[in-house]
């Protein structure tokens, strides 16, 4: 089968299986650290619970990660055309980038009312700066050569815009994606927990972490750290089919010096 | 009189460019670039201007495309000034490197100045599927960029301002970053295409043997800032295959250039 499913399928086991020893082979009492069996026995258990709640907070981050995507090619776009625009708009970008969101889930919550969406309008503020930068780069990093043979036959800014800037950014989008993924499913946790719908596995998470219930509150790491890999899945499945002409998507040569 | 302006638009995108360039200069910064510049090229002929690297051949080229302002002094192609010939369409560009989009294919590579602009495209615009045939790249209209060896990336280039068929193709060593080989090639390809086409073609380049093979006229230039050295006719037979490398005047022509490329150092 293909090496790359098998490669991290084995990465995991191979980390679930030391961290099983450790916690066998020590008396590490379960509230510092339990098994990964009992979890996910747990997680089995509830199965049908983390299911509905990891669908929600999988739209949930979805949904934040295209708003994110598409205020950020506007965003991008601007930067990328004017310099006064850019360094205008990139101190913004870092301080949202840098500031601890969580710091402002409530006011946010009281604001947006509950439900999804405190929860959108949060990770899509969060994931836009990466989208935005990632943008821009690609955009500047088109090929000089191209840019000025558009030129040769006054192809307008729109047509640049479309046929050279944006295909210029798909590589550089990809690895923002990859770096949002995280950022967004983490969001999506926070704000579910923060909230009032009762939805979601931060939801879940929240409330075993209020009621000292441990192997809840890890059995909604478990369901996490899955739909991450779903996602990188997704994005890994989208990148091979959008970004085929890319160096990046070519199997390795073997050198021969 | 009362013409259709259709057929007036026909005629001139079919007609080939008188350039007149008269007392151009241009400066960058301090920088003297151009010193002033007169000369006019015949419509229809092949003219090549040599001059070692950095003299200048490109900021020429384009500010003929219309790609940049001259400091002073005028650039005619026709009755129209480069940037409005360049909103009509009407310069064809080569440029050094291939800027072959990667995620087009070789077929629709070729046809992407056709894709934009598209109220100025001649209203004879064909499909470059023929061209590509005839450069050799039948088999590759599907194939990406990265498939290609360089001079079949340049064969594409050539294609692409082909397809525009405009009245004046300009290019900036083309053929610079290919093998020895592949260049001679390239020559042979370039040769069969333009003639019999009308087209002025203004070619750049830094080999000599290319110049003289390909051009009725070369145009040798000085080190920057850039004064032209010496003006060559070449009245070598056409078509021209490979075989003109083997007459006796094409080593005296390249001689000729030779020398005035010498003069032009000093
Ligand atoms: N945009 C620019 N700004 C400043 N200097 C330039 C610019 N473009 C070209 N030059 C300078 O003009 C000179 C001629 O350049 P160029 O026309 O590219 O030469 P060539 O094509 O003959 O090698 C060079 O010294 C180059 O550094
Ligand atoms: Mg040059």
């Amino acid at each position: 089968m293909n090496r790359r499913i098998i490669a991290p399928v084995i990465g995991i086991v191979v980390f679930l299986g030391l961290w099983e020893l450790i916690v066998r082979a020590t008396d590490v009492r379960p509230f510092i650290l339990r098994a990964p069996s009992r979890i996910v026995s747990y997680l089995l258990d509830n199965a049908g619970d983390y299911a509905r709640a990891a669908w929600v907070t999988g739209i949930h981050a979805l949904g934040g990660l295209l708003i994110a995507l598409v205020v950020a090619l506007v965003v991008g776009s601007l930067m990328a055309a004017s310099s006064f625009l850019e360094h205008a708009t990139q101190p913004v970008l870092i301080l949202l980038q840098v500031t601890p969101f969580v710091a402002y889930i409530a006011s946010v919550v009281l604001w947006l009312g509950s439900g999804t969406p405190p929860v959108l309008f949060i990770t899509g503020l969060v994931c836009m700066p990466a989208f935005a930068f990632a943008t821009v780069d690609g955009m500047r990093g088109a090929d000089p050569a191209a840019r000025e043979l558009l030129a040769s036959v006054d192809a307008s800014r729109w047509e640049v815009l479309w046929r050279l800037r944006l295909p210029s950014s798909l590589p550089s989008l990809f690895t923002a994606a990859r770096y949002n993924v995280g950022l967004a499913l983490i969001a999506a946790y926070l704000v579910e927990g923060g909230n009032f719908a009762n939805e979601g596995l931060g939801n879940i998470g929240r409330r075993a972490a209020a009621l000292n219930e441990g192997d809840a509150l890890w059995a909604a790491v478990f369901a996490m750290a899955l739909l991450g890999t779903l996602f990188l899945l997704l994005i890994s499945v989208i990148q091979r089919m959008a970004l085929h002409w890319h160096v990046s998507q070519r199997p390795p040569r073997p050198n021969w010096g | 009189m009362v013409a259709d302006s259709s057929i007036v638009e026909f005629l001139h995108s079919r007609a080939m460019s008188r350039i007149v360039v008269r007392d151009l200069t241009k400066v960058y910064g301090d920088l003297p670039v151009i010193d002033p510049l007169s000369l006019t090229i015949e419509p229809g002929s092949f003219v090549s201007i040599i001059g070692p690297s950095g003299c200048g051949k490109t900021t020429l080229m384009r500010i003929v495309a219309g790609l940049e302002p001259a400091s002073s002094g005028m650039v005619q192609l026709d009755d129209a000034t480069p940037a409005e010939a360049r909103s009509r369409k009407r310069v064809a560009m080569v440029p050094q490197q291939p800027g072959l989009l990667p995620w087009r294919t070789v077929h629709a590579n070729a046809r992407l100045l056709l894709d934009v602009n598209t109220a100025a495209n001649p209203p004879d615009a064909t499909d470059p599927m023929a061209l590509l045939e005839e450069v050799g790249l039948g088999d590759f209209l599907d194939a990406y960029p990265h498939e290609l060896s360089g001079g079949m990336q340049q064969r594409v280039a050539l294609v692409r301002a082909l397809a525009l068929h405009a009245p004046l193709l300009v290019m900036d060593e083309p053929f610079a970053a290919l093998d020895e080989i592949t260049r001679a090639e390239m020559r042979v390809i370039l040769a069969r295409l333009v003639e019999g086409r009308g087209a002025t073609v203004l070619f750049i380049t830094h080999s000599i043997s290319e110049a003289v093979a390909l051009s009725d006229r070369v145009l040798v230039s000085s080190t920057r800032p850039s004064r032209m050295m010496a003006d060559i006719a070449v009245d070598l037979p056409r078509p021209r295959s490979a075989d003109v490398e083997d007459d006796p005047r094409f080593v005296a022509l390249c001689a000729d250039v030779r020398h005035a490329l010498q003069a032009g150092r000093a």
